[in-house]
């Protein structure tokens, strides 16, 4: 029994972080490896470390910071995520605070299981609809229709969470806020949202990455005015096979931007991902 | 500065009344406590006069206008919460300017008035500081300096001591009625502690049920509690309350060991009114100990020590009476009566309270 001996269960506890962040970082060092390599050396089995197995060259990444498709993918992900997240806050909070303080004709119980029931359906069920109304309203390979549709998609999110956020704000502060003679919109302004500034932090985040690697709508929306990174990365296939090593350089760019983000805001992340669950 | 007026003010939650015909006027600057248990309407009604809960019937009015229907921006009155809700995320310049700058102030006259109040409370070096640096005693200053700072015409405190520890609440109950006697604001001051409404308090209303029992100056409320509840709630520890029978000639029995003489002028209304029996009341602290068992029969009752509780300069003796009544003695010095021997107690005439059993008013 390794429970019994203190240091057997750190080996084990130790064992099972490291298999878990193999398997979690595996394919990142697939990606970063591939990126260095030609298209020939991608399929050469067993050429995994650098100038011994195969000769690095940073032709790959030449080739897709050169490629205008590559650039303007790139740009549209950040346009299409950033878009998305400021719709969806600007919309969303508002929405969630007014859930968190009022009472409405309808349960407000009943207002957000609503909304959450957005999110039960699996979203292909729904692709084809879209694809439709995309094309009806001329959105189809537009900033716009992806930046509406994730909208659509993440809006029940913020409010349901962001809802929680808010109900965790004393009443009794923004009594005091009102006693001094501010309004609701000033209360819900200067009081609410900095005091919910951590939970709201994390669900931009949520929202922006949710919305930077979605694949699915991508690809069927768009084509080349706003086809998004996922989007072309899954094009990578071309005739002739799938070429790894731009794909890899994709992927690694595809990722970077998230990466970046959550470490600038850690310290918001670790009490904001815990939710209503422990009181500040 | 205001006079509050409020005439027949009730609040509904569906069928719940929470307070029924709240009426009261004060005079200007005048310091109004409600005091009542939890649940009797206090905040309620100290809420419906901030503007923070809607009134179901009645009239409020605040310098004589209608506040009725006006937001608390328009009622201009400033109020002090249980929990301090102080704005955590604001320094204490913040919190106490948050009102003079969501009017629009200029920012050297916040600064000034901010200053001068801060000066006032003493917390002028905590200025810069962020409510989760500060203690209890110094939360409770930001949050009366937020309160006068914007100089309002009626100050509202709701329970804005009971979080802070004993010793400090003394002083601060003290500071409290210095600031407001030097501001001159009318105040109403909620509370549940009677001890701290009789000393603060220039009139007392006590609440129970949603309904105000009774109005007036502490002493009054003290000597000529208007029922059961007041002269119970009152006073500490509380009045000992004895069903006793009544006799023609004025004297009230419970059993063999109480017999009181009432006064003539009461004897002559529990005759007017034919009662049989009474509550009578008699206050821990009005009762003596009789040294001298032959000087004076009058007024006796024995008892037989049960339990002493020593309170430093005053002393707690719980007795029981007969079989079924229980009495507490304060005696206002050390003693220390074995428990189960028995002990000679007098109370004066006039010290005793009757109360008509079938209403609970005074006599």
């Amino acid at each position: 029994m390794w429970t019994h001996s203190k240091r057997g269960g750190k080996v084990v506890v130790y064992l099972i972080a490291i298999l878990a962040a193999i398997w979690v970082l595996l394919p990142f060092l697939w990606a970063i490896i591939n990126s260095f390599k030609t298209l020939d050396a991608t399929f050469t089995a067993g050429a995994i470390v650098p100038f011994l197995n195969f000769q690095p060259t940073l032709d790959s990444w030449k080739e897709v910071l050169g490629d205008p498709q590559s650039i303007n993918s790139l740009m549209s992900s950040a346009i299409v995520a950033a878009g998305t997240t400021l719709l969806v806050m600007v919309l969303g909070t508002p929405a969630a605070y007014s859930l968190a303080r009022f009472e409405f004709p309808w349960q407000s119980k009943d207002i957000a299981l609503w909304f959450l029931s957005q999110r039960v359906m699996p979203p292909v069920v729904v692709l084809v609809p879209f694809y439709i109304v995309m094309v009806q309203l001329r959105l189809i390979d537009t900033w716009t229709g992806l930046i509406l549709l994730y909208s659509t998609f993440n809006l029940a999110f913020c409010v349901v969470i962001m809802r929680d956020i808010f109900r965790d704000v004393s009443k009794e502060v923004e009594e005091a806020a009102r006693i001094e003679g501010a309004n609701l919109w000033q209360i819900f302004w200067m009081i609410a949202l900095p005091l919910s500034l951590d939970g709201l932090i994390v669900s931009a985040i949520i929202v922006f990455a949710f919305s930077w690697n979605e694949a699915l709508f991508a690809s069927a929306l768009t084509s080349q005015h706003a086809s998004t990174l996922p989007a072309y990365i899954l094009a990578s296939r071309s005739t002739r096979g799938v070429d790894f090593n731009t794909a890899a350089v994709n992927t690694i760019i595809a990722i970077a931007p998230p990466v970046i983000m959550s470490f600038f805001v850690q310290r918001y992340l670790a009490r904001g991902l815990s939710f209503g669950a422990v009181k500040g | 500065m205001a006079i509050v007026e409020l005439e027949k003010v009730s609040k509904r939650y569906g069928d719940v009344l929470a307070v029924e015909d709240f009426t009261l006027n004060t005079t200007d600057g005048e310091f109004v406590v409600l005091v009542g248990p939890s649940g009797c309407g206090k905040t309620t009604t100290m809420r419906m006069i901030a503007g923070l809960e809607a009134i179901t019937a009645g009239s409020i009015r605040i310098g004589g206008r209608d506040v009725v229907g006006m937001i608390p921006r328009e009622r201009d009155v400033a109020m002090v919460f249980q929990n301090y809700a102080l704005f955590p995320h604001m320094n204490v310049f913040g919190n106490m300017a948050f009102g003079l700058r969501l009017r629009k102030l200029p920012k050297q006259q916040i600064k000034e008035q901010v200053n001068r109040a801060a000066k006032i409370l003493g917390i002028e070096s905590l200025l810069n500081r962020r409510p989760k640096e500060l203690s209890g005693g110094q939360r409770q200053r930001v949050a009366l300096g937020r309160a006068i700072v914007r100089e309002p015409r009626v100050f509202l405190m709701d329970e804005p001591l009971s979080n802070i520890d004993a010793k400090l609440r003394v002083e601060m109950r003290a500071e409290i009625i210095k600031l407001q006697r030097r501001l001159g604001v009318t105040t109403f001051y909620v509370t549940h502690d009677q001890v701290e409404a009789l000393s603060m308090g220039d009139r007392v209303v006590v609440m129970l049920d949603g309904r105000v029992q009774q109005v007036g100056a502490p002493k009054e409320l003290y000597n000529k509690p208007i029922n059961r509840f007041v002269a119970g709630f009152i006073g500490s520890p509380a009045m000992n309350f004895v069903r006793a029978r009544v006799s023609k000639d004025g004297t009230v029995s419970a059993g063999q060991d109480i017999q009181l003489f009432l006064p003539d002028s009461q004897t002559e209304k529990v005759g007017r009114l034919g009662l049989g029996e009474v509550w009578v009341g008699v206050r821990p602290e009005h009762l003596k100990i009789q040294r001298d068992n032959a000087a004076i029969a009058k007024n006796v009752i024995n008892g037989r020590v049960e339990v002493v509780e020593p309170q430093g300069s005053t002393t707690i003796i719980q007795l029981s009476v007969g079989v079924d009544i229980r009495l507490i003695a304060l005696i206002n010095e050390q003693v220390e009566p074995e428990p189960g021997s028995v002990l000679a107690l007098s109370v004066a005439s006039d010290s005793i309270h009757i109360f008509d059993p079938a209403t609970d008013q005074s006599i």
